[in-house]
């Protein structure tokens, strides 16, 4: 019987104008985002390695200088782009993509320049993740808004009724349905993306490739089912089908406009961390006490000889003023990461918002690729000040007197470049991907589960007639 | 009748479902959207005060010419409230610097605490009554022909001597009469808002931009009522209509907006950021060359100590108790150097310029290419009015290169690149020789810089020079001995208030599209309803 049901509600679906529509609609964007996606990734990856090639210019040139040199300057490593992102951006171009570091320390990350026309207004890439938060998610709406109340207005209701299956089975037939029909559309458009973006030699079929589609379209079905979950709700929230739309409409724009542009006031007002002005008094008054109850000669520099006795002293502060610094920014960092994080987490109420999140866990991208940048580089310098440490002791022109922003008292000799460690991006393993998609994904589920349960009673005490 | 038909479908309409949850949703969201852009208004008003405060302290505590360079900070936009356009993308800072013209603004303010949230997107007034508003629109005049058809009742209506036309007209009128009320509440609910909160004043000059934004929505809606009429006129049933009209909403309001910065962002390509600075540094390289040239054919001075010296950026240096040829030959290269710098600033504007237009022509195709929607044009026309559109801060910046000039020709009428005040407040009398300041520092000890060379030359360690020479001090040699300069004749940055007018030049042409677009889709539906088949 069921079966039945739900043959009736999909050939019902497939032959309605909104299907015809949404397919047409949905296919078309797909096209464009895909084509777009060729032509402007090409550039990007262009951009990047003129940048890459400046990079490693800039690390050879110091190499050449002199060890010191290689290990006090600042660099600025830059995430290369990824090739997956026409499934989604994840906002990379608005979030940080570059990290400062130096042997010594990992200073700051920045959203490196030149990627945003700061002259356009704030837009999102036309991706799948895009297409399908808000096209598919409104469709699955359109597709089940009158499932109840539609059939109550066409009087159609009662009769379906008055066969020999239970008001349950008939809701779930008519969920299933409308996700299929959903479903169906949204591969259909995947399907022509992945044969356009592979005949154009953008992007070999990996394995990795594959899982990561196959990931995205489970995340899309979880999406569309909470959506159409959604929809049954508002159609047994009301008698007529009209108010239902209504209702449906008011969910989706709170979904999908109202929580996801209240996050910044939410981060502002629930979570508020301290503003950056303060946080620079406190480094400017923390490193004016140091340097001034610096034991005196602490300051002397004798550029002839680097085993100027005062060197060692002048090491010392400069150790210990970058020490002093680092902790109280990495302090504001954590900060700033759980500020993000839980305004995330507050903002799941959106099953849009809850989708977007998993997608960025899904294809490493985003912010948990950022953060295990982030992390990475932390233990590269780690690597890299060992690797400048031993140099330097080889080395018995040198007091070793480690200074860690100025080239005084360690080596002064050229290091090759193939010696030097260089920090390489670690791609996110399985195991990686899914501890962070977990919470989501339970969260998710118990929606799920929760919308389909509400709306199922609601519609055990509906009134058929 | 047609006034009369207008009652009846505004009494029908106003007690209906949709009108109450239209109502309620609007009450939600105008003070959400309200209160977000406030806060973030009281944020930019904070940062404003901390940078024009600092960026004053800095300008009036310098002794030198060389380091007197003005950092304009421009105050928030109080209408930015309503609509942010590009505001928080570009900066509010310039600073004055000889050897660069203002390119684009520093210090956004949004990046500021945590430039993750730069992720989260925000959205503005204007934002959300181009969403709600153009929904409302189409939830109230997409079954204006369906509905009656359905119920049987338009047949019944047409069998009265009551034309077809006069009919729509009411039915039209009706639609609006009910959306009016609710836009006026959206526009009188946040006004109230802004009354209310603390420390946001409105001058009537913003209030009457309010006031033209109001018109503008008015044209708004009206293009979404006839897209609702016009489909409406198209089908036989109400559910397709709706859908149509549904998909026409999210494409106008969400996809085109949206897909045109896209499209734009990916098919025209920008001037790389990074070359232009690769070109700007081999620029100041060259003038770095220049300058080292010139300073090598200058005579050397006597001797190169500088009891007390700093450097800057942008040709700043500050020298105390140095001898009198050094002093000199400071003046003669900054006679030459500092023009050049001017110079320079020029040359590299060529290619900052060049930038600048590939920003901006891009920019404008993803403009031309957001016409398609009315919404897009709708948010153009909020951003024109509230001055928060690029016209408005290119403007500002263009006020900020003038400003330059001007500071320029200050510096030049008062001939400061010759003077020795450019780099040090020490008066020229003042000036010693070498062997001079080495008498008078040492009290006597050593009558010439030769004699203390030879001496310090035996000494274990240089510092000794220094004590020798710390003996007796002279006075005017330390900054502690100067004032800061007087700046109260340095031209100051005017950026004033402008007419009711300014700056609307591009929303007149967005606003006629938007009445052509109206007025075309008014005439179609017309045409369609006279041949709509009312049984």
């Amino acid at each position: 019987m069921f079966r039945t049901i739900v043959k009736r509600e999909i050939q019902h679906n497939l032959y309605s104008l909104r299907f015809q529509i949404s397919l047409v609609a949905v296919l078309a964007i797909f096209i464009v985002g895909s084509i777009s996606f060729i032509k402007g990734f090409s550039s990007e990856l262009k951009k990047y390695s003129d940048y890459q090639s400046q990079y490693l210019e800039q690390i050879k040139n110091e190499a050449k200088i002199h060890a010191t040199r290689l290990a006090v300057t600042r660099k600025t490593y830059e995430l290369h782009p990824r090739s997956n992102s026409f499934i989604s951006d994840c906002k990379e171009k608005y979030l940080p993509n570059a990290i400062v570091f130096s042997a010594w320390n990992v200073f700051s990350f920045l959203n490196r320049s030149g990627s945003v026309n700061p002259f356009m207004i704030q837009f999102q890439e036309l991706n799948w993740s895009f297409i399908v938060s808000m096209i598919l998610s409104f469709i699955a709406l359109l597709l089940t808004f009158d499932s109840v109340s539609g059939e109550k207005e066409s009087r159609t209701l009662a009769l379906t009724l008055s066969n020999a299956f239970s008001k349950g089975t008939l809701l779930f037939g008519k969920y299933i349905s409308a996700i299929v029909t959903t479903m169906l559309i949204a591969v259909l458009g995947i399907l022509i993306s992945v044969l356009i973006i592979v005949f154009s030699n953008q992007l070999a079929l990996s394995s990795v490739f594959i899982l990561e589609c196959l990931g995205f379209i489970l995340l899309l079905f979880l999406l569309i089912a909470s959506m159409a979950g959604f929809g049954l709700l508002s159609s047994v929230l009301s008698h007529k089908s009209n108010i239902s739309l209504l209702i449906a409409l008011t969910f989706w724009l709170i979904f999908a406009v109202v929580i996801p542009n209240s996050s910044t006031l939410i981060a502002k007002r629930i979570f508020s961390i301290e503003h950056e002005e303060a946080v620079q008094r406190k480094i400017n008054q923390v490193l004016s006490d140091i340097g001034r109850n610096a034991p005196e000669g602490s300051w002397s520099m004798n550029g002839f000889n680097p085993f100027a006795p005062e060197h060692r002293l002048r090491a010392n502060l400069m150790q210990k003023l970058m020490d002093a610094e680092k902790s109280i920014r990495d302090a504001y960092y954590q900060d700033m990461f759980q500020q993000f994080e839980r305004t995330r987490l507050l903002t799941v109420i959106s099953p849009i918002s809850l989708f977007e999140y998993m997608t960025e866990s899904v294809i490493a991208g985003g912010y948990p690729r950022f953060k295990k940048v982030w992390e990475e580089m932390h233990i590269y310098q780690n690597q890299f000040l060992n690797f400048f440490k031993s140099f330097d002791a080889s080395d018995p022109d040198s007091p070793h007197w480690y200074n860690p922003r100025e080239v005084v008292s360690t080596t002064r000799k050229p290091v090759a470049l193939e010696k030097v460690p260089l920090f390489e991006e670690k791609a996110m393993s399985f195991s990686e991907r899914l501890s962070s998609l977990f919470k989501y994904l339970i969260i998710n589920a118990i929606y799920i589960a929760v919308i389909f349960l509400l709306s199922f009673v609601l519609f055990v005490r509906y009134d058929v007639r | 009748m047609v006034w009369h038909i207008a009652k009846k479908d505004f009494l029908g309409n106003i007690v209906s479902a949709r009108f109450i949850i239209g109502f309620m949703l609007c009450l939600f969201l105008i003070p959400f959207s309200i209160l977000i852009n406030i806060d973030d208004y009281k944020g930019q008003v904070r940062l404003y005060h901390l940078d024009r405060d600092s960026a004053e302290t800095a300008f009036k505590s310098v002794r030198v010419y060389s380091k007197l360079r003005p950092e304009v900070v421009k105050p928030p936009e109080p209408l930015s409230i309503f609509s942010k356009g590009i505001s928080e993308n570009v900066g509010n800072r310039v600073k004055i610097w000889l050897g660069d013209k203002p390119m684009l603004a520093e210090g956004r303010a949004k990046i500021r605490d945590n430039p993750m949230l730069n992720a989260f997107f925000s959205i503005d007034f204007a934002g959300i009554i181009g969403i709600i508003i153009s929904l409302l629109a189409l939830i109230f005049s997409y079954d204006i022909c369906t509905r009656e058809k359905e119920d049987g009742t338009l047949r019944l209506q047409l069998s009265n001597s009551l034309s077809r036309a006069k009919l729509l007209m009411g039915k039209v009128l009706g639609v609006f009469l009910t959306l009016l009320p609710i836009l006026g509440f959206c526009y009188l609910l946040s006004a109230l808002i802004i009354l209310v909160s603390r420390g946001i004043s409105f001058s009537a000059h913003d209030w009457s931009r309010i006031v033209l934004l109001f018109i503008a929505s008015l044209i708004y809606v009206a293009v979404f009522v006839f897209i609702g009429l016009f489909i409406s006129t198209l089908f036989k049933s109400s559910v397709s209509s709706i859908v149509v009209c549904l998909f026409f909403w999210v494409f106008f309001v969400f996809i085109v907006p949206n897909l045109s910065v896209y499209l734009a962002d990916k098919f025209i390509r920008l001037e790389s950021r990074d070359n232009l600075n690769m070109v700007i540094n081999d620029s100041n390289k060259e003038y770095g060359k220049k300058i080292d040239e010139y300073q090598e054919s200058l005579e050397k001075p006597d001797w190169g100590m500088q009891w007390h010296s700093s450097g800057g950026e942008d040709g700043g240096e500050e020298n105390y108790g140095s001898t009198r040829s050094f002093f000199e030959r400071e003046r003669l290269s900054n006679i030459y150097s500092e023009p050049l710098m001017i110079e320079y600033a020029d040359k590299k504007w060529a290619h900052q310029k060049a930038y600048l237009d590939s920003l901006d022509h891009q920019r404008k195709v993803s403009e031309r290419l957001s016409l398609f929607s009315p919404a897009a044009m709708f948010r153009l026309i909020g951003s024109a009015i509230c001055y928060t559109n690029i016209e408005s801060h290119e403007k500002f910046m263009e006020r900020t290169r003038q400003y330059r000039e001007e500071f320029i020709r200050y510096f030049q009428n008062k001939n400061v690149f010759a003077s020795f005040s450019y780099f040090t407040p020490q008066p020229p009398e003042s000036f010693l020789t070498a062997d001079q300041i080495v008498e008078q520092r040492t009290g006597g000890e050593f009558k010439t810089l030769k004699a203390l060379n030879e001496w310090s030359s035996k000494q274990p360690s240089w510092r000794n020079l220094f004590k020798k020479l710390g003996k007796v001090p002279i006075p005017g040699t330390s900054p502690e001995d100067y004032s800061y300069l007087d700046v109260s004749d340095v031209p100051s940055f005017k950026w004033q208030k402008k007419h009711l007018l300014t700056g609307l030049q591009s929303s007149i042409i967005h606003i006629s599209l938007l009445i052509v677009e109206s007025l075309l889709l008014f005439y179609l539906s017309f045409v369609a309803f006279i041949r709509y088949d009312v049984r």
